[in-house]
């Protein structure tokens, strides 16, 4: 992916020199021209197009907006109006699929970020994480919401 | 108890850049906005603390192989320099000379002597700062 956008920025300077203006716009245009000929080339590169490792980047910054505002209401909800006598707190481990150091912590700062849940530990192995939950009904949905949303996500940005 | 710190090295990784430039923002600016020597020392000395949290003493040596007892020898000397240079010239002690340079890339500049006399308690701060950290978190 990294060489793919090094490839599109020498590509742009190329332009550049061969144009004989060095102005930002010769540079968007060249840009532009470089990301065509990457396209049609894409079959030469052994990793996926790198403009759609930037779109799902982006996909997975919507998603945490989305579950930031919804997790916000719901932790609002919880506390104007607390039933403490259905209320369930806990602790519980959440196997995580992940194996880079940033997705890990990405993983985490997301869960974190948002409000009612908390992580604790990151196991030694790095298979696990221990997470404090306000609120739970269910611990496998609770872990199957966090796999399918952020998990999910971090993993459409990093693999493939 | 060894604990699995993944998350706060990693955060330590980006955030330590982060700071470093700040701190290199902060003494550039010193001549025309708060900042100077003094805190951009400290805040630079605040990054390698950081660093030193989240890794361990020996990692860190590693990395930063410098004597910081040698690196407040060479501050103290460089500020002494440019206040006694100013002596050579027939001027008062500590008199600073400055003068406006059109320098490539950064346009019509002024340059200042005091510069140097900053470095110099930028050097003293951080060599001092981190060899009093690292002689008390040493003693094993």
């Amino acid at each position: 992916m990294a060489f793919q956008i090094l490839l599109n920025f020498f590509i742009a300077v190329v332009w550049m020199f061969m144009t004989s203006s060095l102005t930002p716009s010769t540079f968007i245009i060249g840009y532009i021209i470089g990301l065509l000929m990457i396209i049609m080339t894409r079959r030469y590169f052994r990793s996926r197009l790198y403009v759609w490792r930037i779109w799902s980047a982006l996909k997975l910054t919507a998603i945490f907006l989305r579950e930031l505002i919804m997790s916000n209401i719901s932790v609002l909800m919880l506390v104007i109006k607390p039933d403490l006598s259905t209320m369930q707190p806990m602790f519980f481990a959440l196997p995580t699929e992940l194996e880079q150091d940033w997705e890990i912590t990405l993983l985490s700062s997301l869960i974190t970020l948002t409000p009612g849940t908390v992580v604790v530990h990151v196991s030694d192995d790095q298979r696990t994480l221990y997470i404090h939950a306000i609120d739970v009904d269910d611990v496998d949905e609770a872990i199957d919401s966090i796999k399918n949303t952020f998990e999910k996500a971090i993993m459409e940005v990093s693999r493939g | 108890m060894k604990t699995n710190d993944v998350i706060l090295q990693t955060a330590t990784k980006v955030v330590f850049f982060i700071i470093f430039l700040f701190s290199v923002h902060i003494f550039f600016v010193g001549h025309y906005a708060p900042g100077g020597g003094f805190v951009g020392g400290l805040l630079t000395t605040g990054a390698i603390v950081l660093l030193l949290l989240a890794f361990d003493l020996k990692t860190i040596q590693q990395i930063l192989p410098f004597n910081f007892t040698i690196v407040t020898a060479i501050g103290l000397v460089l500020a002494l320099s440019t206040a006694g240079a100013s002596i050579f010239f027939n001027v008062p002690f500590f008199t600073h000379a400055y003068d406006d340079f059109n320098l490539p890339l950064f346009g019509k500049t002024s340059l200042h002597t005091a510069m140097f006399f900053d470095s110099g308690v930028y050097l003293v701060v951080v060599g001092s700062a981190i060899t009093i950290i690292q002689s008390i978190g040493g003693d094993d």
